[in-house]
C-alpha cells in the first residue's frame, strides 16, 4: 500500500473528529464544572474555560491529524508545570516557604506522591503500617487517594502511566524536546536496567530504615516541589543531591540526548510500571508486513524502549510508555497502538481510538485541578 | 483460539475503560475503602506513638507518648519518646518525666521557647539526647532518643 494512504488511515475528517471528541467534551465538562459552569468569579470561570478548551482542542487534533505524541506532550508538560506551581503555591501560602519543617513532618502534613509507593510495600506487609509522614485519608494528596489513582492507572495503562499520568514525567519530556538534534547520540542500552537496581535498593533500604529513602535522599523532583528545610549538614547534603540530580538527569541530559533520562535511568516507580505492562490491555504493536525496517522509530523513542532487534522480532519491549512518538514517526503506520489478543496489523483504528479515549481521559481529569489552579494564578497575576 | 483471544482482549480493554470512567466520580469512596485496610495506618515512627499519659498543668497539657522502638522485622535497640505540650504554654517549659512508669524520673527537660533552646538532663542511662525540639501548630513537641 502507498505510504500516504497508510498515514491517512489514522486521520479523520473534521466532522468525524468532532464526533470522536464529543464524549471527551461532555465528560470533561461534567468533571470540570460539576454540570454548572460558574462565572461569579471571572478569573476562576475563565481559568476553567481555558483548561476545558485546551484538553478538548488537543484531543480533537489527535483524531484530526492522526498524530498522538505531539498533542499528548503539550498536556503532559503543562500538567508537570502546573502541578509544581500548585504544590509550591500551596506551600508558600500555608508555610510561607517551599521547604517543610520538622513540625510538618511530626504532624504528618507532607503531601504524598506516587513515587513513595514501592517503598511502602514491604513495611506495609510486615509491620502493617505506612512509613510516610502524610495523611491517610484527609487533605491534599492524601495517601489513600494517591494509591487508588496509581493502582488503577497502572492496571489500565501499565507504563503508559509514565506518559499519560505521572505529574513529574512532563519535566524531562519537556527538556528532551528543546534541541532539534541530540548532542550525545549514544548511551549504553544497559543503563535502562538501572531503575530496577534503584528499585531494589530503595525497597530494601526503606524497609531497613523504616524511612522512604528515595524521597529523603534521591528524588530529583524535590527541586520543583517541596523539600526539608536546610538546617544541618545532612539537610544541606540532601538539597545538594536533589538539585544535582534534577540539573543532570531532568534538565541537562534530556536536552543533550533528546531522551527522558530521569525516567529511563533512575525512577524506581518506572521500573514497577514497566512490569505492569505485562498485564495491561493496551500495547504498542509492530506490523511486520508493513515495516520496511527503516528504524526511524528506534531513534525517536525517548525511553530506550525500542531497539533494532525489537523491530526485527516484531515486539516492543516492556519499557514502552505508549507515548506514541514512534507511532507518529512511522510513515507506514507499521508501529501502532494495539489491544492484547488482537493480532498486530489488524483493528488499528479501533485500538487507537479506545486507547486514546482511556488514556487521555485519565490525564485530562487527573491534571484538570492543577491546570485550572495555575491558569487562575496566572490570570490573577495579569489582571 | 484466535477469536477467543480477541474477545478476551477487547473485554479486558472495555473493562478498563469502565474502570477509568468510574474512577474519578468514585474516588472518595474507593479511597475511603482503601483507608480502612489493616495496613493503612501511619507507623508510630511518624505519628510519635500512642498517648500513654496526660499531665494537666496550670494552663497547658503535656502528652507523654509511648516509647517507639518499631523496626522492620523486630523492635530496635534505640528509639524515642515524644512529648507534646498544648494549650497556653509558658515561655519556659520545665518538666521531669517518668516515661516508663516505673515510679522514678528518667529525665528533666527545659525548653526555652523564645530562644529555641532545649536542655536535657538525663537521669536514666537509657536516655540518649534530644532528637527533635520544635514549635508545632498546637504548641511544642520534643522527641528524646532512648535505648531499650
Ligand atoms: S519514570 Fe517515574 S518520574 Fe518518569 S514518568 Fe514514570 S513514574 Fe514518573
Ligand atoms: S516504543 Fe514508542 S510508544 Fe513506546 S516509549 Fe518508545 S516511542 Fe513511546
Amino acid at each position: 500500500m502507498d505510504n500516504t494512504l497508510k498515514v491517512a488511515g489514522m486521520r479523520k475528517s473534521f466532522g468525524k473528529s468532532l464526533l470522536f471528541t464529543l464524549p471527551m467534551f461532555l465528560i470533561t465538562f461534567m468533571f470540570m464544572t460539576g454540570g454548572k459552569p460558574n462565572f461569579s468569579d471571572p478569573a476562576s470561570g475563565l481559568a476553567m474555560l481555558t483548561a476545558f478548551l485546551l484538553v478538548n482542542v488537543l484531543y480533537f487534533f489527535m483524531h484530526y491529524t492522526g498524530k498522538t505524541d505531539r498533542y499528548r506532550a503539550v498536556l503532559f508538560i503543562i500538567f508537570a508545570l502546573s502541578l509544581s506551581y500548585t504544590l509550591i503555591h500551596n506551600m508558600l501560602e500555608v508555610r510561607k516557604s517551599m521547604s517543610f519543617s520538622q513540625a510538618d513532618i511530626l504532624e504528618c502534613k507532607i503531601p504524598f506522591c506516587h513515587l513513595v509507593i514501592p517503598m511502602m510495600i514491604l513495611p506495609a506487609a510486615f509491620t502493617k503500617s505506612i512509613i510516610f509522614p502524610g495523611s491517610i485519608i484527609s487533605g491534599f494528596a492524601n495517601i489513600s487517594s494517591m494509591v487508588v489513582l496509581w493502582l488503577v492507572a497502572t492496571l489500565v495503562l501499565g507504563r503508559g502511566f509514565c506518559s499519560w499520568g505521572c505529574f513529574y514525567g512532563g519535566w524531562d519530556d519537556g527538556f528532551s524536546r528543546i534541541r532539534k538534534r541530540p548532542v550525545i547520540k549514544k548511551i549504553s542500552e544497559l543503563w535502562k536496567w538501572m531503575p530496577f537496581a534503584v528499585l531494589l535498593m530503595v525497597v530494601l533500604s526503606a524497609a531497613l530504615t523504616m524511612m522512604p529513602t528515595y524521597c529523603s535522599w534521591i528524588c530529583p523532583f524535590k527541586a520543583v516541589t517541596e523539600f526539608e528545610r536546610v538546617t544541618s549538614v545532612e539537610s544541606a547534603t540532601k538539597a545538594g543531591i536533589f538539585l544535582s540530580l534534577f540539573g543532570g538527569l531532568v534538565v541537562a541530559l534530556p536536552v543533550m540526548t533528546k531522551k527522558r533520562t530521569q525516567c529511563s535511568f533512575l525512577c524506581p516507580l518506572g521500573a514497577i510500571n514497566s512490569l505492569s505492562n505485562k498485564i495491561t490491555p493496551f500495547t504498542v504493536k509492530i506490523d511486520k508486513d508493513a515495516c520496511n525496517e527503516c528504524f526511524k522509530c528506534v531513534g525517536v523513542c525517548p525511553l530506550y524502549a525500542l531497539t533494532t532487534d525489537d523491530i526485527k522480532a516484531g515486539k516492543v519491549s516492556l519499557f514502552c510508555s505508549k507515548c506514541g512518538k514512534c507511532v507518529d514517526a512511522c510513515s507506514r503506520n507499521a508501529i501502532h497502538y494495539g489491544i492484547r489478543g488482537i493480532p498486530s496489523g489488524t483493528m488499528k483504528n479501533f485500538s487507537r481510538n479506545l486507547f486514546l479515549f482511556v488514556s487521555f481521559l485519565f490525564m485530562a481529569i487527573f491534571s484538570s485541578g492543577s491546570i485550572i489552579n495555575t491558569f487562575h494564578g496566572l490570570l490573577k497575576l495579569i489582571f | 483460539m484466535k477469536k477467543v483471544k480477541i474477545i478476551a482482549g477487547i473485554s479486558w480493554a472495555i473493562f478498563c475503560l469502565i474502570l477509568i470512567l468510574i474512577l474519578f466520580p468514585g474516588l472518595n469512596s474507593f479511597s475511603g475503602s482503601v483507608s480502612k485496610l489493616p495496613f493503612m495506618k501511619l507507623n508510630p515512627r511518624y505519628t510519635g506513638g500512642e498517648i500513654a499519659n496526660q499531665v494537666i498543668q496550670e494552663r497547658c497539657t503535656l502528652d507523654i507518648r509511648k516509647p517507639v522502638f518499631n523496626g522492620f522485622l523486630k523492635e530496635r535497640t534505640s528509639g524515642f519518646v515524644q512529648l507534646d505540650w498544648h494549650g497556653t504554654i509558658p515561655e519556659m517549659i520545665k518538666d521531669s518525666i517518668d516515661y516508663d512508669h516505673d515510679g522514678n524520673m528518667d529525665f528533666c527537660i527545659l525548653v526555652d521557647r523564645k530562644n529555641s533552646k532545649t536542655v536535657l538532663d538525663p537521669i536514666s542511662k537509657k536516655v540518649k539526647g534530644v532528637v527533635i525540639s520544635t514549635p508545632t501548630s498546637y504548641g511544642w513537641a520534643v522527641r528524646i532518643g532512648l535505648l531499650k
